[in-house]
């Protein structure tokens, strides 16, 4: 694909300068005219009864406009995945996140004040924070009306014969693993202004990711709240990072909503960052039972893995997360024979939801840790076992994912060579190595009824272009891919191109920033849509030249005559002679791409995604035996991406993913002891800072997906899905030991350490 | 956050007197750094901030005899200096890792000192380098151990009204070096999980001490140490401290005692790590097991003593750390 002119090229983000400037609104800068300030009362217990819940003294507190608890929720209003959520909680809070009341008041100070002033009286109930204890027959039930803790998803994938393929297994590596909860840490934190006008349209100023289901949900709540056939506009500020924690609805959106509706002003609610680490969703944690076989020839032969997730006390879409857990599960290398069961438990801990990977980093982390294990039983290397079962282009997976371009091989080979594997592995130093691999969704994923993206585009008078699209920029920057995609096609400078993202009453339908979709589907439409509206510039300009249409071509927003350059006119010129002449037209094009994807049918079988990437990490650690510490001394990423439509964003997204995966790998964690949280603020949980950013190689695999716009696939969550499993693998490898429960912190390896020396910690 | 008034006097006097007109209701605040961060969790309610930034008194740094350092001396400033990189390097060490650089540039020690939180990284050092708290206060300055300064968890031998207006410390022959290592779990904007610091003066008859040939420069102590081994080199002086592993940073005093007097060697720091864990009395909290805080004592003890007989040994390589930034 030579002569590309902005696809393929290191341009910075569009919205890099507004950011860098502080320019740009985020929802904490908003101001509305009239606006109030919301705040709410969590509870103070994980499991209670509410035996008082006195408002007085907060509602006469001078500046305070309304004070509202559970009974102002109307007509029992609950949200959620499985509508189990009320967004304030009545009667009974089921964890320390629950919101039992809030105000709104004048200012933040006073909001704050009030909330301080309301008097509750609680009697503590015993509650359940072990999913394995709540599984169990006879456990106090979370939610009484339910007849079981475990939610009522039967997740479940068998293809072939694991028994079978068991006892024809030469060797078998089974082991127990478990993840922690970790939280997005978004630099913007949640927030929303809910408004309405005289004519109950609702205004939701937001930073979702997700603004046309958010607007669907909002519709319906309004219905509940008895105000039928209203409008709902979803105003995007601009998004200080989502991670997935911005994919659902929450209490505090509907909360304000409330608010604004008993007060008649607009009202904002933003967290402070201890809300934003006690009221957001975390990554669910994982227990997981994992076994892997394969035959003398290191050749796979079967993988069963039964996997508890603590769902919390309520439930999100990210009760969905062993869908995507499948993924790896049913597909990541050739396994013939597979058997996958999950249950989603209700426990009194937070409830956990959509975090980037969606539940692969958990899966990937037991399949690649078990991975190494049954190489070393079978006695061959690491790399090899992954060479002899990785994924190629043409396979049909068991979940019947058909598998396009596939760079699989291709990233194992340079994690291999730039890692210096054959001379830095088994030294026996204290210094190690490891690898995983990992497949996600490339080309989107039909979790929801559409799959799709719309995008508007029009041309002023002047040649400028306007791209009016779906899809959410939270500083992945679909902005600036988008707009060079259309660049490309139009053959106009990248600075005559205006990206309209962030307004529900402008912009067409999108499912939202999840799946590693954007570039991809996001892509694709503005793709069709420049191409329509080419169409349409070079019908007019043949015209105006005097030349058949295939002989034109515009570049630098000239339209000329490829057999005689001499023939040439400018775009705006082009629209000035349509839209100035008898008849006069605007030009407008519009392209809706649902990507020919597949729900899963009964079964989980179907093709989720229309292509799959593909990945593979290579680190070298070096451990320190005395203390447990561990040292990050080269770490490769290398990403099958199709193509790289901008590589500067690309090797961000590997570094941002890289980085939360090392994270997650061996530092943070949200510390819950029977339903509260410990650490939740950043000096207690350990996100890694920027000195602990280790030596980092993004390297591109360009393995051209015919279905991707100009060959793309996704790279927003691949980053850091085999993070985890390849550093245990490397520090399995340094000293010995290896680590099963995530965060790998020192103290697990120094007692591992001991252990294997005998020596009792 | 709460209202409170702001007053900036631009002595100590002034300041002690507006503190005794506050009705009890003043906070002396410095840097900041705490004070603001315990009003916004409603720890504290002041009804009036004594900023102590602009009196001249307390950002002294002096070298004349000794090092003596006003209370307002900021981590960055202390941490740039390069007298105390040769001499007190352990304070280099310490206020190096305190925070952020926007922390370290605004954060006083003598606030650091005061907050007197188990885990303060300058504690610790100015133990080991035999610091005297010097107190302002209405009737004239008096000194106090900084080992008898502090008293407990945020409790120190300050009266009310009183300023702490600086740290005074000893000179130190030419024979001594200091170390003090902070044990994290990140790089940067951590609380140690715990901290150790040494001060050792080596004592060799005859020849002076110091490395001889190209292999010393690259080499580790550990190795340097023993090709020592026949010129017996003793511990002429030692001090070791501890933070986070009681209620109240602390001298390993029975460690200390086991070491003065003795040909040093690695094998002995690693008896003297010991007999400091057994000094210690380390709870679990969620920055960290006791078990582990306990074992790292150990090995952070006889590692601070071999950074600082290397800082002996070798000179050369003390401006410390290898990033500065």
């Amino acid at each position: 694909m030579d002569g590309l002119k902005f696809v393929g090229k290191r341009i910075p983000k569009k919205d890099a300068p507004l950011k860098a400037t502080g320019e740009a609104i985020y929802i904490q800068d908003l101001k509305v005219p009239g606006m109030l300030y919301g705040k709410i009362l969590y509870s103070k217990y994980p499991h209670a009864k509410i035996l008082k819940l006195d408002i007085s003294k907060a509602s006469a507190l001078p500046g305070v406009k309304a004070v509202i608890t559970g009974g102002d929720v109307p007509n029992n209003f609950k949200f959620g995945f499985l509508k189990d959520n009320p967004p304030l909680k009545s009667g009974k809070v089921l964890s320390t996140r629950d919101e039992i009341a809030a105000v709104a008041a004048v200012s933040q100070e006073i909001a704050e004040e009030a909330i301080d002033l309301i008097d509750v009286e609680y009697e503590e109930l015993p509650g359940i924070f072990d999913p394995i204890e709540a599984m169990k027959e006879g456990a106090a039930l979370v939610h009484e009306e339910f007849p079981s803790n475990v939610l009522k998803m039967p997740w479940k994938f068998v293809h072939g014969d694991v028994e079978a393929a068991k006892k024809e297994s030469a060797f078998i590596a089974e082991d127990t693993f478990s993840t922690q909860w970790v939280t997005h840490c978004c630099l913007g934190t949640s927030g929303c202004v809910a408004s309405f006008d005289v004519g109950n349209t609702l205004t939701m100023y937001s930073n979702t990711q997700i603004p046309s289901l958010a607007q669907g949900d909002f519709l319906e709540a309004l219905k509940a709240f008895g105000l039928k056939n209203k409008r709902v506009r979803i105003i995007q500020t601009v998004i200080g990072g989502g991670f997935g924690s911005k994919l659902d609805t929450y209490a505090y959106e509907y909360i304000a909503i409330l608010l604004a509706l008993k007060t008649r002003r607009p009202v904002k609610i933003v967290f402070s960052r201890e809300e934003e680490f006690l009221a957001t969703s975390p990554r669910q944690p994982t227990i997981t039972k994992i076994s892997q076989g394969c035959d003398k020839d290191g050749k796979l032969t079967f993988r069963e893995m039964a996997m508890v997730l603590d769902n919390g006390a309520y439930t999100s879409w990210g009760a969905t997360t062993p869908s995507v857990m499948m993924v790896p599960i049913s597909s990541l290398y050739k396994v013939p024979n597979i058997k996958y069961t999950a249950k989603c438990v209700y426990t009194n801990n937070t409830y956990s939801q959509a975090f980037r990977g969606y539940g692969n980093p958990q899966a990937t982390f037991a399949i690649e840790s078990c991975l190494d294990q049954l190489a070393e039983k079978a006695g061959i290397d690491p790399v090899e076992i992954r060479r002899i079962n990785a994924n190629e282009s043409g396979e049909v997976t068991p979940q019947n994912f058909r598998i396009t371009s596939c760079g699989m091989k291709d990233c194992i080979e340079e994690v291999v060579k730039r890692l210096d594997w054959k001379n830095k592995c088994k030294r026996g130093n204290g210094k190690g190595v490891g690898m995983a691999s990992l497949i996600h969704v490339g080309g989107a994923a039909r979790v929801y009824k559409s799959d799709g993206c719309g995008t508007i585009i029009k041309v002023d008078d002047n040649g400028k272009v306007d791209v009016i699209t779906g899809a959410s920029e939270i500083g992945q920057g679909s902005d600036t891919i988008i707009a060079q995609i259309v660049a490309e096609v139009l053959g106009i400078p990248m600075d005559d191109i205006n990206v309209i993202n962030n307004d529900t009453d402008v912009c067409p339908w999108d499912v939202g920033a999840h799946a590693s979709r954007t570039t991809f589907v996001a892509g694709n439409s503005a793709l069709g849509a420049a191409q329509k509206i080419k169409a349409q510039i070079m019908e007019i300009a043949a015209k105006n030249l005097g030349e058949p249409v295939d002989a034109l071509d515009m570049q630098d927003g000239i339209i000329f005559s490829k057999n005689d350059k001499e023939k040439s006119i400018p775009l705006g010129k082009v629209l000035r002679k349509a839209h100035y002449s008898l008849g006069g037209r605007m030009l407008v094009a519009e392209h809706f791409y649902d990507p020919p994807n597949e729900n899963f049918d009964q079964t989980f079988r179907g093709n989720l995604s229309v292509s799959y990437a593909y990945g593979a990490h290579g680190v070298e650690v070096e451990v320190d035996r005395e203390t447990g510490q561990v040292k990050i001394l080269n770490y490769i990423a290398a990403h099958d991406v199709g193509k790289a439509i901008n590589p500067m964003l690309l090797e961000g997204q590997i570094y941002g993913g890289g980085l939360q995966g090392i994270g997650y790998a061996l530092g943070e964690r949200m510390i819950y002891d029977k339903g509260y949280l410990k650490n939740g603020n950043f000096l207690d949980y350990k996100m890694p800072t920027v000195r602990d950013v280790p030596p980092v190689q993004a390297v591109i695999v360009e393995s051209d997906e015919q279905a991707g716009p100009f060959g793309a696939k996704g790279i927003g969550e691949p980053g850091l899905v085999p993070t985890a499993p390849a550093i245990a693998n490397a520090i399995y490898d340094a000293v010995g030991v290896r680590i099963k429960d995530l965060p790998i912190t020192p103290e697990k390896i120094l007692r591992a350490l001991k252990e294997k020396e005998g020596q009792k910690a | 956050m709460g209202s409170f008034e702001y007053l900036r006097p631009a002595s100590i006097s002034e300041a002690i007197a507006l503190m005794e007109g506050s009705g009890g209701r003043g906070v002396y605040i410095a840097g900041g750094t705490d004070v603001m961060v315990l009003i916004r969790q409603k720890k504290i309610f002041p009804g009036c901030l004594i900023s102590l930034r602009n009196i001249g008194d307390l950002a002294y740094l002096n070298t004349a005899s000794g090092l003596a350092i006003g209370s307002a001396v900021t981590h960055n400033a202390i941490a740039k200096n390069e007298f105390i990189q040769k001499k007190y390097t352990a304070l280099t060490d310490a206020t190096n890792k305190v925070g952020s650089l926007q922390i370290r540039n605004v954060a006083t020690m003598g606030g650091n000192i005061c907050n007197a939180a188990p885990s303060a990284d300058t504690a610790c050092p100015l133990l080991v380098l035999d610091a005297q708290a010097v107190i302002a206060g209405k009737d004239g300055d008096r000194k106090v151990p900084i080992d008898d300064f502090f008293l407990g968890p945020n409790k120190v031998a300050l009266k009310p009204g009183e300023i702490l207006k600086g740290f005074a410390m000893p000179a130190f022959n030419g024979r001594t070096g200091s170390a003090y290592i902070k044990h994290t779990r990140r790089q940067a904007m951590d609380l140690p999980m715990l901290g150790v610091a040494a001060r050792i003066t080596i004592r060799i008859d005859g020849d002076e001490i110091g490395c001889k040939d190209a292999l010393c420069t690259i080499d580790n102590i550990s190795n340097i140490l023993r090709r020592f081994e026949d010129e017996k080199l003793v511990c002429e002086d030692i001090r070791i401290a501890m933070g986070v592993v009681a209620p109240r940073p602390m001298r390993a005093k029975k460690a200390e005692e086991a070491l003065k007097g003795k040909v040093i060697s690695e094998a002995l720091f690693e008896e003297i790590g010991e007999i400091a864990a057994s000094e210690c009395q380390p709870r679990d909290s969620i920055r960290g097991e006791a078990w582990y805080r306990r074992d790292m004592v150990k090995v952070l003890t006889r590692r601070a003593i071999l950074r600082a007989v290397d800082r002996v040994i070798r000179p050369d390589d003390m401006i410390w750390p290898e990033r500065l930034w």
